[in-house]
């Protein structure tokens, strides 16, 4: 026991003294605060509040619709100031002259655009907005809603409603669609886009950390190979020991890197409201879907039985290797186990329910990361959950014994890679 | 008789393709120096590996302490070298140690004082420089065996196995590893070593054994050894160029059965029946410029020729030794 111990603890303070280590693990939190702020940043420069307030309506309409189209807009997304924009009544022969003044205009870097409002108007299906930022969708659709209310408001008038009423009915704010999802037993909380991306968010962190961990494994058992340092080890502790320690060790600095994470992650949300405001940026607040303590251990659980299965298989292979070379090509078949698994995650996302869903999220090499998919998406029944881990317990208890057989003879042997056949000698052999 | 250090029974090994080991027996007494000789392939290391329970033998058995060797706690008494050395590179020295130790048994702190000893008594710690804060790959080879032979022996083992320790060693190292080699002796361990360089075996072994194909040839106490074939062995040294007359009797099968000729000195056996003084006579009449002529026991070097032969060494078998 203080041998597996001696041994987890070198693995465990070898890795986390990298700079590799302390570099993901202090750089992944940053990104993600950085990726909650700086949409939000690029946006507020970008578009600044006179963007699509900053322009001349020529308006040719004869009806006033100018005016109703710049309430709309309201002088921008944040900003209640209509005078920014530039409003000039004209007749139909005007409108080419000025259409050339405005292009001109914007060309100068006077306005950032303009939009024609032509004679029929009130009756017609199209007309023109030409502009710097004619290619930004979000400008463009609010200016098409400002005149889609304001041709609206417009028509009512005429149809002889108050001018004061059609005012105030028509400047409605928006509206936020809810969503909620219905399940097998009924509503299940808030759906939406920010469980999808959760949900796609932890998917996509499983697949990475079983990757980058099962990797690790590879690589320290290549190194003791390759250094010719694991026969002084194996004349001290057994096979299966260095086997089982290094994979816990490896498996240790993985949750403790993801701990680390989730704290500096939410340490990050904590501080993203004065940051906001200190770069006076508003914002919708960004609310987390609430994760129960028990959910959260299901999904640990799930964590460490893909690594534990996958850094098996991967430590395998890095006893029957001699090169890195030789790491890359032997270890395909199981990375194409982990790469179709991640080609699964968006067919399962988008319609977690389906057959196929539900089988690849019990079929052990997949189950790791599609399970924990689907759990944060709808309710799974307990029984597929059941079945899932308990087809990963088989698969693990498999891999091991494979494994430390594969271990066993490979670790001391250099020279050429095993083929399949003197694969199956090792592991009858032993 | 104490209890031995090692008791191998009949054991074999195969591999695949070859038989590595094949009916081996020995018996390594406590307290001495054992040298284990044989070709490149000879089974050396695989011998090694199977005492140290790094493989298992197909059939036999092997106690080591007076323990069966499969006991694990018997392997903490046990410091092994070994021929394809090896440390974590990019571990701080000190700590590679610590934990060769404490796969041992040994405690940090127990294994850190040691640490200190050890790095001081092989100058990798000195006023200026602290070579035990460096990591392994910024120190230099030599350096980097000295490190793996304090691991080998950092938790002062009962029995040391050392497998080809002089390979790649300069003299000065090599000259300490032989002192230290002969301070576990003063101090009553066990040391076995196994080379193919016989001058070394032969000054500092008690006994030796001498394999070959996964077989031993012999084996024994050195002195004993030697005697048991010193009967027909003359060493003969001559002064300047040695003439074809000269050439031609040291070839006559008549007299001489085997010559090993290292330019001016040469070890001969005599043929069987031969004379000692008429090979003296007539090398005398052919004017050879004699310097030395005498009988004595025959090297362990030219034994190992004798009983080993040039059909001894397999060709590619290195690596499993």
């Amino acid at each position: 026991m203080a041998r597996l111990w001696a041994v987890i603890k070198r693995e465990y303070l070898e890795r986390v003294r990298t700079k590799w280590f302390i570099f993901s693990t202090l750089f992944t939190p940053i990104l993600f605060g950085a990726l909650t702020l700086l949409p939000i940043w690029l946006a507020s420069k970008s578009m600044d509040s006179e963007n699509i307030a900053h322009i001349q309506i020529l308006d040719a309409s004869g009806s006033g619709l100018g005016k109703r189209i710049n309430l709309a807009l309201g002088g921008g997304v944040m900003s209640n100031d209509t005078s920014s924009t530039q409003i000039i009544l004209l007749d139909t022969a005007q409108l080419a002259a000025a259409e050339l003044a405005a292009t001109d205009a914007v060309v100068k870097k006077e306005t950032r655009g303009y939009l024609v409002l032509g004679p029929n108007i009130l009756d017609a299906t199209e007309t023109r907005y030409a502009g710097r930022n004619a290619s930004s969708l979000p400008d463009i659709g609010r200016i098409e809603a400002a005149v889609r209310q304001g041709i609206l408001a417009t028509r009512l008038e005429r149809a002889g409603m108050d001018a004061e009423r059609v005012t105030s009915l028509v400047n409605t704010r928006r509206i936020e669609l809810e969503a909620e999802q219905i399940g097998d037993r009924g509503r299940e909380g808030k759906g939406g886009i920010v469980k999808y991306i959760f949900a796609f968010s932890l998917a996509f962190l499983l697949y990475m950390s079983i990757f980058i961990y099962g990797q690790n494994v590879l690589r320290g058992v290549l190194e003791e190979k390759q250094t010719r340092v694991a026969e002084v080890v194996v004349s001290s502790v057994s096979t299966d020991t260095l086997l089982a320690g290094k994979v816990l060790g490896v498996g240790a600095v993985g949750i403790t890197q993801q701990i680390l994470w989730v704290v500096g992650s939410l340490l990050i949300m904590k501080i993203r409201e004065p940051v906001m405001n200190a770069l006076h940026l508003t914002s919708t607040s960004l609310s987390l879907p609430s994760i129960a303590p028990s959910v959260l251990a299901l999904l640990l659980l799930f964590f460490v039985l893909g690594f534990m299965l996958y850094s098996a298989l991967f430590a395998a292979i890095g006893a029957m290797v001699n090169s890195d070379q030789e790491a890359q090509q032997a270890q395909q078949p199981v990375t194409l186990l982990l790469v179709s698994t991640a080609i699964l995650i968006q067919p399962v996302l988008l319609n977690p329910g389906t057959k196929l869903a539900t089988i690849a999220s019990i079929f052990p090499f997949s189950a790791p990361i599609l399970m924990p998919l689907r759990l944060s998406l709808v309710s799974v029944p307990w029984t597929q959950v059941a079945a899932s881990l308990a087809s990963m317990v088989v698969a693990i208890a498999a891999a091991i014994w494979l494994a430390s057989r594969i271990y066993r003879t490979g670790l001391l042997m250099y020279g050429k890679r095993p083929s399949l056949r003197e694969l199956s000698r090792w592991l009858r052999r032993s | 008789m104490p209890e031995p250090a090692i008791e191998i029974r009949n054991v074999a090994k195969r591999y695949d393709a070859h038989v590595a080991v094949r009916d081996l027996s020995l018996v390594i007494p406590r307290g001495s120096v054992y040298g284990l000789l044989g070709p490149n392939g000879a089974g050396k290391t695989t011998t090694i590996r199977m005492i140290l329970d790094i493989i298992a033998p197909d059939s036999g058995t092997i106690s080591v302490l007076g323990s069966m060797h499969r006991d694990r706690t018997i392997q903490d008494r046990v410091g092994y070298l070994p021929e394809e050395r090896g440390l974590y590179k990019k571990m701080q020295v000190r700590r590679v140690l610590k934990f060769l130790g404490e796969l041992k048994g040994l405690s940090g702190r127990e294994a850190d004082s040691r640490i200190t000893i050890w790095l001081e008594r092989l100058g990798l710690r000195t006023p200026e420089k602290d070579w035990g804060l460096a990591k392994v790959d910024e120190l230099s080879r030599g350096m980097q065996q000295k490190v793996q032979f304090i691991g080998a022996l950092l938790h002062d083992p009962d029995l040391v196995i050392l497998d080809e320790p002089f390979s790649g060693l300069d003299p000065v190292n090599a000259q300490a590893l032989k002192d230290t080699v002969v301070d576990l002796k003063r101090r009553g361990k066990t040391v076995i070593f196994s080379t193919h360089i016989m001058e070394n075996a032969e000054r500092l072994c008690d006994s030796v054994c001498i394999i070959a194909k996964g077989e031993k040839v012999l084996d024994g106490a050195v002195s004993e050894v030697r005697a048991a074939h010193g009967e027909r062995t003359i060493a003969l040294a001559l002064d300047g160029d040695v003439s074809p007359a000269v050439k031609a009797i040291l070839a006559d099968e008549s007299l001489v059965s085997e010559a090993d000729d290292s330019n001016r000195f040469y070890e001969l056996v005599l043929a069987p029946g031969a004379d000692a003084n008429v090979l003296l006579r007539r090398l005398v009449e052919a004017g050879a410029p004699i310097q030395r002529f005498e009988r004595v026991q025959p090297s362990l070097h030219s034994i190992f020729l004798e009983k080993v032969g040039a059909t001894g060494v397999e060709a590619g078998m290195s690596g499993h030794g």
